[in-house]
């Protein structure tokens, strides 16, 4: 039978081949990446498109939560040092209403729980980063201003709303309480009481001096009762902290699975392209000088 | 005549002068045996009509009957068939290569300026009035309408310069119909007057096979010569007539193919010209679309969302993103680049982030498309690397069979420098017998004129 003579355009074509082989094989050794081009793998690099959109939403969620606990934390450690100077006012309250005390002790004593009134006053307008922090979502105005006049002896300015952030896919936490809930609250009115307790010692009058001392005491409670709700969030946040970087690491690797080369294939893949390569060459040489003429002496 | 020595001297320089024919053919065929398109000749040898002397029969040596060039047409027409595929993928894949660059990276262009854009809004929501997080938000959207506009006009330059290929590939396949017309008129003579055409033929193959990667031809042999039209049976050329095609611009814009007054555009297939206007007319404004219905539905979307809620001044919000939908992708940008404009707000304080879960939510809500605003993209990104992977692979599949069609052709047709000298030989062996024979008819004539003579010496 008859065979095609010309053998040069399969050699050539078997080298092209060959040489396609190890420029693939060498390019995924370099870049890493079994993806260079959406054509290597489209639905890969399409998944990829995804992966990488939900590690950064996954990074900004982390990112996230350490912003908001800045915040919680200043908010929380605020409100415990409101209690602990709410406390100091309760047992100047007890001292007056014991009925021991001069005049001069009362004014003295009175003194005291206006410092008080107004230590309370600093951290009820107290800020993070230059927002204040229980203004609600007014967060650019003080809170509180002092207003002798007003019933509370102070103002609120701020409004009840409030704002979430989401730290995880379908999954935001409330990252504020309103002042107003937490000083003037229907359940505790801490301004209210201090205030009360103000007026009482300027009177003089002890009976009125211990009411507003259990008033105030009353406030405390309900004061603690709503700091549980930073606490509480807080403590979310750390679990979900943990939550987010095992997430992370997650989609890191199933990027790498679409994505990632095993190098020993990789490097293996071009070693055996050269090889091939070079086997081809060989034969190349051999073959293309041979013919009939080869044998005919002159 | 038969028998006698005269009759031998005529055989012997007979079969001289069809040895020399012979070695003729075969260093013809060893000077073309790299000649492209080239097919093998074979001399066809005939025995003459014998002489009846008596009862006694007597050849009376060779002819030359034939010199024929070994062809096969149905291979020859299966590779221009193959190579207008082959070609058309290959000027797919080399355009289409350009085009998935564009797609290429997952942390760079619009799938990554979009995951920014909404980690930025995301981060804005933990300090709504912070100036420095809402700037970062606009410097996302920028970016964003941005990497819309380039991949846009990259694909529009794309299409442009493809366009400009038509109108120089039409010129390239009139040329050629040109020349094929002339040399079928050759061809008609020369059969006329029954002459092998081989080598016009085999030129005439080069022609074709040039014209199939230029576009799909089919050929028919009619008695007026050979018939070549396109695929859909637009006539290029009819025996010794050309019919060249027209470049006009279309309704489109772009420049369309014209064949006696009728648009062809959209049924030419296969070669150079059937795979520009493939990714022309039907692969970019694929992609453009889907980039377009992306950026308007998320600009839309964006702009609801904003409209929603209130700017840290405590105003109603406004537009974030302007586009003309004529070509969304290519014109999207800011309606504003004031930072304060970014309605966070729900309720109209500065200090409100109510309003960032309505903008958020505009990353996993699908849009009127179908998918997020991601997952579109992503789908681009499939898009992009299928189109190139399928011609591809349409590439290595044509050029594999190919390979195989030319292997056959080149058993039939191709030239064996071992057979070759083989035939050399025996022509050679053949012409000094030949010349022997001559040779010793010489002397036999010789000493058959000099009997007389030498015999009346000797007597």
């Amino acid at each position: 039978m008859r065979v095609n003579p010309n053998f040069t355009p399969d050699i050539l074509s078997d080298l092209y081949t060959d040489e396609n082989q190890a420029d693939t094989a060498l390019e995924q050794l370099a870049s890493g990446q079994l993806i260079n081009m959406p054509s290597d793998n489209p639905v890969g690099a399409s998944e990829l498109v995804q992966n990488q959109a939900e590690l950064s939403q996954t990074d900004q969620f982390i990112q996230n939560t350490s912003d908001v606990e800045g915040l919680l934390q200043t908010a929380d450690s605020t409100l415990s040092s409101v209690v602990s100077s709410l406390n100091q006012a309760i047992s100047v309250g007890t001292q007056g209403a014991n009925g021991t005390n001069s005049a001069a002790d009362l004014q003295a004593l009175g003194q005291q729980v206006e410092g008080i009134q107004s230590q309370v006053l600093g951290y009820a307008n107290a800020t993070y980063q230059g927002n204040y922090i229980f203004a609600g979502t007014a967060t650019n105005t003080p809170a509180f201003t002092l207003d002798p006049a007003a019933p509370d002896g102070v103002t609120y300015s701020g409004n009840t709303d409030t704002n979430t952030v989401q730290i995880a896919d379908g999954d935001s936490v409330q990252i504020n309480l309103p002042g107003s809930q937490l000083f003037q609250g229907s359940g505790g009115d801490v301004m209210g009481a201090l205030q009360q307790l103000v007026t009482a010692f300027k009177s003089g009058n002890t009976t009125a001096i211990g009411t507003a001392t259990t008033e105030l005491n009353s406030a405390v409670n309900y004061l603690s009762q709503q700091r549980v709700f930073y606490g509480s969030v807080l403590q979310q946040l750390t679990s979900n902290q943990s939550y987010l970087q095992t997430e992370q690491l997650n989609l890191q690797s199933a990027a790498n699975t679409i994505d990632g080369v095993n190098l020993a294939q990789a490097a293996n893949n071009l070693s055996q392209a050269e090889t091939t390569q070079s086997a081809t060459l060989a034969a190349l040489a051999k073959v293309i000088p041979e013919n009939l003429l080869q044998y005919l002496q002159p | 005549m038969g028998g006698t020595l005269l009759s031998s001297l005529l055989i012997a320089s007979q079969a001289l002068d069809v040895d020399q024919g012979g070695l003729d053919v075969t260093a013809n065929n060893i000077a073309n045996a790299n000649t492209p398109g080239y097919s093998r000749e074979v001399v066809n040898l005939s025995e003459n009509t014998p002489e009846e002397v008596g009862n006694l029969t007597f050849g009376t040596g060779v002819s030359i009957e034939q010199i024929q060039s070994v062809r096969d047409q149905v291979l020859s027409l299966q590779i221009a068939e193959q190579t207008s595929q082959q070609s058309g993928a290959q000027t797919e894949l080399n355009a289409l290569q350009q085009i998935e660059t564009l797609f290429s990276s997952s942390t760079q262009g619009i799938g990554a300026d979009l995951s920014a854009f909404f980690t930025s809004i995301s981060q804005l929501s933990t300090d709504p009035s912070n100036a420095a997080l809402r700037s970062a938000v606009i410097t996302a959207a920028q970016n964003l309408a941005v990497s819309f506009n380039q991949t846009a006009q990259s694909l529009t330059s794309n299409q442009l310069s493809l366009n400009q290929s038509v109108s120089q590939t039409v010129g390239q396949i009139n040329t050629l119909t040109q020349q094929i017309a002339q040399i079928n008129a050759k061809v008609g003579e020369m059969q006329q007057l029954n002459q092998d055409p081989g080598s016009l033929l085999d030129q005439e193959n080069q022609l074709i096979n040039q014209l199939s990667q230029l576009t799909n031809v089919s050929e028919t042999q009619t008695p007026e010569g050979l018939t070549l039209t396109t695929g859909n049976g637009t006539a290029l050329v009819v025996g010794n007539q050309s019919f060249a095609l027209q470049v006009a611009t279309g309704a489109s814009g772009m420049q369309d193919v014209f064949s006696e007054g009728q648009d062809i555009t959209s049924t030419i297939q296969g070669g150079v010209l059937g795979g520009t206007i493939q990714v022309r007319d039907q692969d970019i404004p694929g992609l453009l679309n889907q980039l377009n219905t992306l950026a308007s539905q998320f600009a839309t979307s964006i702009n609801t969302a904003q409209a929603a809620g209130f700017d840290l001044n405590g105003n109603a919000g406004q537009d974030l993103f302007s586009f003309n939908p004529a070509g969304a992708a290519s014109t999207i940008s800011l309606a504003t680049t004031d930072p304060n404009a970014i309605a966070a707000s729900s309720d109209g304080a500065a200090g409100s982030n109510g309003n960032i879960a309505n903008l958020m939510a505009v990353e996993s809500t699908n849009l009127p498309s179908g998918d997020t605003p991601t997952n579109s993209y992503a789908a681009m990104v499939s898009q992009s690397g299928t189109l190139a992977a399928e011609a591809q692979a349409e590439v290595t599949a044509t050029t594999t069979s190919i390979n195989q069609l030319n292997d056959q052709l080149g058993a039939i047709s191709g030239v064996s420098i071992n057979e070759e000298t083989t035939n050399l030989l025996n022509y050679q062996n053949a012409f000094s017998a030949a010349a022997r024979v001559v040779s010793t008819v010489d002397e036999l004539t010789q000493t058959v004129l000099s009997m007389g003579s030498s015999s009346a010496t000797a007597s």
